[in-house]
C-alpha cells in the first residue's frame, strides 16, 4: 500500500522538471487534466497519457508514476467491465478507462514533483488564508507519518493473533477496527502536540508574517509556459477538427 | 534446545531498497535471556520482527520452534512469540483496559473460562485491576506500557519479545519491570530485550547481542561483551557507570560490580 501511494507523494529529485517554479508545474499538471476529460477518441486521450509518461520520464519520476497506474488499473478495469455491462461499447469501454489512467496521472505529475513548501507557496499566491494553507500542507506533509503509523499498527495487531486477510467481508471490515481506532487516536494525539508545539513557536502572534522564500518566475518557467499553452491550445484545436476512427 | 534460529538472514527492505540485516547467524536456546542492543538503524528491531514472522528473511532462514517463519502465518508465530512493542498508542483501541487484555486470547481461540482466569491473573499481576472497565485510551504513558505488557503475558507465550521496555518509564516502574523479567526467566519463558537501556540491562547480566550497521558485531555473555571497550564504542553503545568505574579504578578485584552496593564494599576494603 505504502509502494502505491508513493506515486503521489513527493520525492526529491534534481530534474528539469522540478527546478520549475511549482505555478508551471500546476499549469501543466491542469492542461493534462483538461485534454484528458476533453478528449473524444482513443486516439486523443491516448496522446495525452503519451505526454504524461514523456513528462514523468524528464522529471525522472517513471517508476513513481508507474505506481499510479497500478492503483489506478483496478478502477481503470471496473468502469472497462461497468461500460461493457451497460452496453455502452467497447471503444468507449476503452476511451473511459484510459481517460481515467491519465486524470490520475496527470494529478499524480504534480504531487511528485511538488514539495509541500511549494505548495504552501501555491497556495498563498492564490490568496487562500494562512490557517488553510497551514492545516492543508501539513495535512499532505503527514500524510507518510499517518501511512507508517498504520503500518506499525498493522504489525501489533497481527502480532496479538488478528488476520486482516481472513475471514467473511463483514468480519474483515470488523477486523479494521483495532487499525483504525489507534490511528485516529495517535493522529488526534499528534495534531494536539503540533498545535501546542506551534503555539509555543509564536505561530499566530503576527496577522501578517514574512516569509522567508517567495515565488519567481524566470526565463525557461516562461519558455515552458508558453510552449505548454501553445501544445494545449494545439492538441484543442485537433479535438474538434480532425475526427479519429476510434 | 535451540528455540530461535538465525541462518545467514539479509533483509532488504522493500520500499527504500536498504539492506537492513546482513548474513545474520544466531541461535536463542530456550530458557535464555537476550539483549540485543546497538545505535540507533542497527537492525534491532528488525531482527526481533523476523522471530514472529512480521518480516520475512529476504535470504536465509529463520526458524522458530521448528518451523520456517515463511511458511507459516505471523497469527500462528505469535502464539509462540509475543511483541510488546515500543510505543503501546500503536496497539490500544478497545473500550475497556479488560477487552485489550481479552483481544489477542480470543483470537487465539481461547475457552471464555480461559480468557476470564488468565485476564484477572494479568490485571492483579501488572497493578491493572482498578483500571478493569476504565479505556486503555486514558491511562498514564507507563499505565498504557504496563497494560501491553500484560495483554502480552495474558496468553502465555513461550517467547517474550520486549522493544525498548523502559522508555518513558520512571525508576520504579523499571525495578517491577526487572522483576518481571526475572519472573520470566524464572518461568523458563525465553525473553528477548531490544534496549538502549544498559543500566537497566546490566543487573541482569543477559547474554548480548551488539549489532550494527545490520551486522552482529558481538555475541556472549554481557559481563565479557562490555569488557571489549574497543568493540562497544565502535558500535556506539556505552559501558554501564559500574563497569567504567571498575576499569577506571584500574584494580582488579574478582568480578565486576553488579550492584553499587558491591562497589562501596569494595571501595571500602571488602570482597566485592
Amino acid at each position: 500500500m505504502y509502494w502505491l501511494a508513493g506515486g503521489f507523494v513527493f520525492r526529491r529529485v534534481i530534474s528539469p522538471f522540478h527546478k520549475l517554479d511549482p505555478r508551471v508545474k500546476l499549469l501543466i499538471s491542469g492542461e493534462f487534466f483538461v485534454l484528458a476529460l476533453a478528449a473524444f477518441s482513443i486516439v486523443e486521450v491516448a496522446g495525452v497519457l503519451a505526454a504524461i509518461i514523456l513528462t514523468a520520464a524528464v522529471a525522472k519520476s517513471l517508476r513513481r508514476i508507474g505506481r499510479v497506474f497500478v492503483f489506478s488499473a483496478g478502477f481503470g478495469i471496473f468502469i472497462f467491465v461497468v461500460n461493457i455491462i451497460f452496453g455502452l461499447g467497447l471503444v468507449s469501454a476503452v476511451l473511459y478507462s484510459v481517460r481515467f489512467l491519465a486524470i490520475i496521472s496527470s494529478t499524480s505529475v504534480f504531487f511528485v514533483t511538488t514539495s509541500p513548501d511549494e505548495l504552501e507557496q501555491i497556495m498563498k499566491w492564490f490568496r487562500v488564508p494562512r490557517d488553510v494553507v497551514f492545516a492543508f500542507v501539513t495535512a499532505v506533509r503527514f500524510i507518510p507519518v499517518v501511512m507508517l503509523d498504520a503500518f506499525q499498527i498493522m504489525d501489533a495487531q497481527k502480532s496479538r493473533g488478528l488476520e486482516f486477510e481472513k475471514g467473511s467481508i463483514p468480519r474483515r471490515l470488523r477486523n479494521t477496527i483495532p487499525l483504525l481506532i489507534p490511528l485516529v487516536v495517535n493522529s488526534v494525539i499528534r495534531s494536539g502536540e503540533l498545535a501546542e508545539a506551534m503555539e509555543s513557536r509564536a505561530y499566530g502572534s503576527t496577522p501578517r508574517p514574512t516569509s522567508l522564500y517567495g515565488l519567481s518566475m524566470k526565463w525557461y518557467d516562461r519558455l515552458v509556459t508558453i510552449v505548454s499553452l501553445v501544445l494545449t491550445a494545439g492538441a484543442l484545436y485537433i479535438y474538434y477538427s480532425v475526427r479519429f476512427p476510434f | 534446545m535451540t528455540l530461535i534460529e538465525f541462518d545467514r538472514v539479509t533483509y532488504v527492505h522493500q520500499t527504500t531498497g536498504g539492506t537492513a540485516l546482513k548474513d545474520i547467524n544466531l541461535k536463542v536456546e530456550k530458557g535464555e535471556t537476550v539483549a540485543v542492543v546497538g545505535e540507533n538503524g542497527a537492525g534491532k528491531t528488525t531482527l526481533v520482527r523476523h522471530i514472529n514472522g512480521l518480516l520475512k528473511p529476504s535470504q536465509g532462514s529463520v526458524r522458530v520452534d521448528g518451523v520456517d517463519t515463511r511458511e507459516t502465518t505471523t497469527a500462528t508465530l505469535s502464539r509462540k512469540a509475543g511483541i510488546a512493542f515500543q510505543n503501546p498508542d500503536h496497539q490500544l483501541f478497545s473500550d475497556s483496559v479488560e477487552n485489550e487484555v481479552r483481544f489477542a486470547m480470543k483470537n487465539f481461540g481461547f475457552s471464555d473460562a480461559t480468557v476470564a482466569e488468565r485476564c484477572d491473573w494479568a490485571l492483579g499481576y501488572f497493578g491493572l485491576e482498578e483500571y478493569r472497565k476504565t479505556s486503555p485510551l486514558i491511562l498514564s504513558g507507563g499505565e498504557k506500557k504496563r497494560l501491553t505488557l500484560a495483554c502480552i503475558l495474558a496468553w502465555d507465550p513461550s517467547i517474550v519479545i520486549l522493544d525498548e521496555p523502559t522508555v518513558g518509564q520512571d525508576a520504579n516502574q523499571k525495578e517491577k519491570l526487572s522483576q518481571i523479567i526475572k519472573m520470566l526467566k524464572d518461568g523458563g519463558k525465553t525473553v528477548i530485550l531490544v534496549s538502549h537501556d544498559i543500566e537497566f540491562l546490566w543487573p541482569m547480566q543477559p547474554r548480548l547481542v551488539v549489532m550494527s550497521g545490520g551486522r552482529v558485531a558481538a555475541d556472549g555473555p554481557m559481563g565479557e561483551v562490555m569488557g571489549n571497550k574497543e568493540l562497544i564504542e565502535g558500535a556506539r553503545v556505552t559501558q554501564p557507570q559500574l563497569l567504567r568505574l571498575y576499569l577506571a579504578l584500574k584494580a582488579k578485584p574478582r568480578t565486576a560490580f553488579l550492584e553499587v552496593q558491591d562497589a562501596g564494599r569494595w571501595l571500602s576494603g571488602g570482597a566485592p
